[in-house]
């Protein structure tokens, strides 16, 4: 067995490393790994000052955005050349360039917002190990993600190093979600090297697979599903060991390992030990298409072992999960349903790319045309090379999944998020398949005829072409993903804007209505206010307020509603009344996204100081603070 | 004890030197080291007990840092089921506690010969000059994150002044009257107290930034209240006002 345990389990026959000259020490790289790494910190810092540009008032400057882009080439370029490249790379350098992709984009995520959480996420999962370390008990209730305290497996260790070490929830939670995402990443690689038996594929997938819109933001968030992906992996690698002819370190440790990774996602996040359990049925089921009988039975068994403690820990703790999760996917299944029976599926056949600039939609049209083609090349390999392999016939199982969001995101209603939310999932088996593709590809150009007279010319230019193509994907992910384009640098407030929302005055807000009317108090606000409001503020948000700030007058109607509501606090922040929301909605439930061509008029956030018995108890300037209890909305 | 039990000997002293700083309150800098050295210490132990040191390499370092991050996870589970508060002690306990265990249980199955001893082997050899270049990849990495914190930090943020007039939490009777400075710098106020519009109290301030003035107000209910704030030398728009009952204030 060598060092890093290759000789585990069922080596794919047929795939070996190139063995060509090209490989060979030889023809080493002119580029080492530490030049990459270089260049990938000096992107981090043009990065890091497009950002500080943004901050000082250039957040709209197309010098400034240029700037941003550059950092992000820095550090891609000379990751997906090293990669791609045909040149030799040993088994440590893959994975330090893969590590050093990982660290660069999270600290450019870490460089949005350096001082404090501001995505409104992070923020609700701060308010839960907030509250963990000022009680010292878990499951206390919050407001704003009310699922939060149920899966607190984040905010346990978040806590634990705060309370431990000294340091804030904030840089504490930076390190465990950064620690957890960097550990997902190497966890996967792990895996694809044995299943490929080839470092080169699995650096190459990890590439693609950070190409998923979500990699640099929300997988690697201060939120829960962050820490619950490396347990998934862990889990998934133990069963991996555990059905392999020789099992490093034991049986019974191995078992242990993937109980304990299984039970830890449970315990963390919900999505994720659905997810957990149907991985190890696809695992069970590419099993099955193998005919490996010592796989099907350990992934069986896991898959049931992590099904019992999912349903227990729904059952006896955390029961509202069901409720939580329903009309996610009600809605999903409605829309395919709609979409099966020939009706309406409820969206706007291309609704998610109308979200965003011309440029962005044709960069994720080309996107999703390159790994629609990639995969079914990536099938062709696994059908010619792997085909009695169970894991990569798993993994081509799961890649249909592919096919499944690209629909999703096309034809369901609000599928653009449900499909974007899904694919750190099935970019795992997408990308394992596509690199499948993308080394064959590029390994076997030098075999076509018309390339074969002049190798030494042409070689250069297939591996170009891969690594512009591994641009567009990875370029794609970050264009249309988070943060999104009306916040691509951090900036002055603006309505609705998500990051840019956040500020002093709002803050302050939310920690005056803490401090003095106590948690908990039902708040009507708008989209900007309502994560810090819920957060800092451990107010109870009401989602489905907007009838409260577009009538320009107190109506009879809207009593039925503040009571229905028990809305007892309206948060009126008059900038709404001067900007257009940059999110294209000025409230959390808001029928009218999307649609705004004006500013709501002032007359209609202001009417609250004319209604009889409503008072204003706060005033900061551009927030004001009203009390309903009392008022013509609760009776004459 | 030998050099083959170096591995335990030294979690032991990180888990004692950990609890030993926590109980004579060192500083910040030391617990963050020693904190993130004992949140380590279990994971490397369970590792080597469950998997023992024939995994190598990156999956050995994965593996240990999973269980690093399960042993928080599933013990603070069982610290909030026994009723132990999830605060400095219990974790310290909980970590200190799991890596005293996990040594023992390791220092025994070396002993019977059922573990592989300690051995430290560096897996590859760097070249100085790319450590070198790994070193100032860092310090840029580093310099980078400095200076996100610095443009975050000088981003001009408009002033603002907080002024409120509210019942308290469970003492609807007695209401919070106060104002806070956020202009970014030292600024006056005149706050001017009525009581159905007519003057009641007038108060002068002069709050340096950040400071609040707080007072505290019986009401009834039976009369309204509003609060006029004036920013000086500005007498006469109210620059903030916030008022009970129904009564049109000044600034509406």
């Amino acid at each position: 067995m060598t060092a890093a345990g290759e000789s585990i389990g069922r080596r794919p026959a047929a795939y070996r490393e190139p063995g060509r000259p090209a490989d060979t020490s030889a023809a080493r790289s002119r580029l080492p790994v530490s030049v990459v790494a270089l260049s990938a910190a000096t992107g981090v810092l043009v990065v890091a000052a497009a950002y500080t540009a943004g901050h000082l008032g250039h957040a709209g400057a197309s010098w400034a955005d240029h700037m941003y882009w550059l950092g992000q080439l820095l550090i891609l370029i000379p990751v997906a050349a090293r990669l791609l490249s045909r040149r030799a790379l040993v088994a440590s350098e893959t994975v330090t360039i893969v590590v050093v992709l990982t660290v660069a984009e999270y600290l450019v995520k870490v460089c949005y917002s350096p001082a404090a959480f501001t995505y409104a996420d992070e923020l609700m999962h701060w308010r839960t190990a907030t509250d963990i370390v000022q009680t010292g008990k878990l499951f206390t209730p919050n407001n704003l993600l009310p699922i939060s305290p149920y899966y607190p497996g984040l905010e346990e260790v978040t806590s634990a190093l705060a309370s431990i070490t000294g340091l804030s929830i904030f840089t504490s939670g930076l390190i465990v979600a950064g620690a957890a995402h960097l550990l997902f990443v190497c966890v996967l690689f792990v895996l694809f090297r044995y299943v490929s038996g080839s470092h080169r594929i699995a650096g190459v997938a990890l590439l693609l697979y950070s190409s998923e819109s979500l990699f640099q933001s929300f997988d690697s968030m201060f939120v829960y599903q962050t820490l619950a992906l490396p347990f998934l992996g862990l889990t998934v690698l133990a069963v991996y060991r555990l059905a392999a002819p020789r099992a490093a370190g034991g049986r019974a440790g191995w078992f242990t390992l993937a109980a304990l990774s299984a039970f830890a996602t449970v315990v963390t996040h919900h999505v994720t030990s659905y997810l957990l359990v149907a991985t190890l049925e696809v695992v069970t089921l590419g099993a099955l298409v193998a005919r490996d009988r010592r796989l099907v039975a350990w992934a069986s068994i896991l898959a049931l072992v992590s099904a019992a403690a999912f349903a227990a820990w729904i059952v006896f703790v955390a029961p509202w999960t069901v409720g939580y999760l329903q009309p996610v996917i009600e809605g999903a299944l409605q829309g395919f349903r709609a979409l099966l029976t020939g009706g309406h599926p409820g969206a706007p056949p291309p609704a998610s790319a109308a979200n965003g600039p011309l440029e962005n939609q044709a960069l994720s049209a080309a996107a999703v045309l390159i790994m629609s083609v990639l995969v079914p090349v990536g099938w062709w390999q696994v059908w010619r090379r792997y085909r009695h392999q169970a894991w990569t016939a798993a993994l081509a199982i799961g890649a249909v999944s592919w096919y499944v969001i690209v629909a999703v995101r096309l034809f369901v209603a609000n599928g653009s998020e449900l499909a974007g939310r899904a694919s750190t999932f099935v970019f795992v088996p997408a990308g394992f398949i596509a690199a499948l593709a993308v080394i064959r590809l590029t390994d076997n150009s030098l075999r076509w005829p018309v390339i074969r007279a002049d190798v030494r010319r042409r070689a250069p230019v297939v591996v170009a072409v891969a690594v512009v193509a591994a641009l567009v994907l990875v370029l794609n992910g970050l264009v249309n993903g988070w943060p999104p384009y009306w916040e691509r640098l951090p900036g002055p407030y603006q309505v609705a804007g998500a990051e840019r929302s956040v500020g002093p005055e709002q803050v302050a807000s939310a920690d005056w209505a803490l401090a003095v009317l106590g948690p908990g108090n039902r708040f009507a606000t708008d989209e900007g206010d309502m994560p810090v409001l819920g957060s800092y503020g451990d107010q109870n948000t009401v989602g489905d307020d907007g009838y409260l700030y577009t009538s320009p007058a107190f109506t009879q109607a809207a009593t039925q509603q503040v009571q229905a509501q028990s809305i007892g606090y309206v948060l009126v922040d008059q900038r709404l009344s001067e900007m257009l929301p940059a999110s294209g909605q000025y409230f959390p439930v808001d029928p009218n996204a999307g649609e705004y061509t004006r500013p709501l008029p002032l007359a209609d956030l202001t009417k609250f100081n004319h209604v009889p018995g409503v008072a204003r108890i706060y005033d900061s300037g551009n927030i004001v603070i009203y009390d309903l209890k009392g008022s013509a909305y609760y009776g004459p | 004890m030998d050099r083959s039990q170096a591995d335990v000997a030294a979690t032991a002293l990180v888990a004692a030197l950990a609890c030993g700083a926590a109980a004579s309150g060192a500083p910040t800098a030391a617990m963050t080291v020693l904190g993130i050295m004992l949140f380590a210490a279990p994971g490397y132990l369970l590792g080597q007990l469950l998997v023992g040191s024939r995994t190598a390499g990156l999956e050995r370092v994965a593996v240990m840092a999973g269980l690093a991050l399960a042993v928080p996870v599933l013990g603070g589970l069982l610290l909030y089921a026994v009723g132990v508060p999830l605060h400095r002690p219990g974790w310290l306990g909980l970590l200190a506690g799991v890596t005293l265990a996990g040594d023992v249980v390791l220092f025994l199955r070396r002993r019977a010969g059922r573990a592989a001893p300690f051995s430290w082997q560096p897996a590859w050899r760097v070249p100085r000059w790319q450590a070198a270049a790994f070193a100032a990849a860092v310090l840029v990495a580093a310099g980078a994150v400095g200076l996100a914190r610095i443009g975050a930090a000088i981003q001009p943020q408009p002033g603002f002044t907080q002024l409120w007039l509210s019942p308290q939490q469970q003492k609807a009777h007695i209401l919070s009257f106060g104002v806070t400075n956020d202009q970014g710098g030292t600024t006056s106020y005149r706050l001017v107290l009525l009581l159905n519009g007519q003057t009641s109290a007038t108060w002068n301030l002069t709050l340096v930034n950040g400071q609040t003035w707080q007072r505290w107000v019986s009401f009834t209910g039976k009369y309204a209240l509003t609060a006029n704030l004036y920013r000086l030398p500005d007498l006469t728009h109210p620059y903030r006002y916030v008022s009970t009952g129904s009564t049109k204030a000044a600034g509406s």
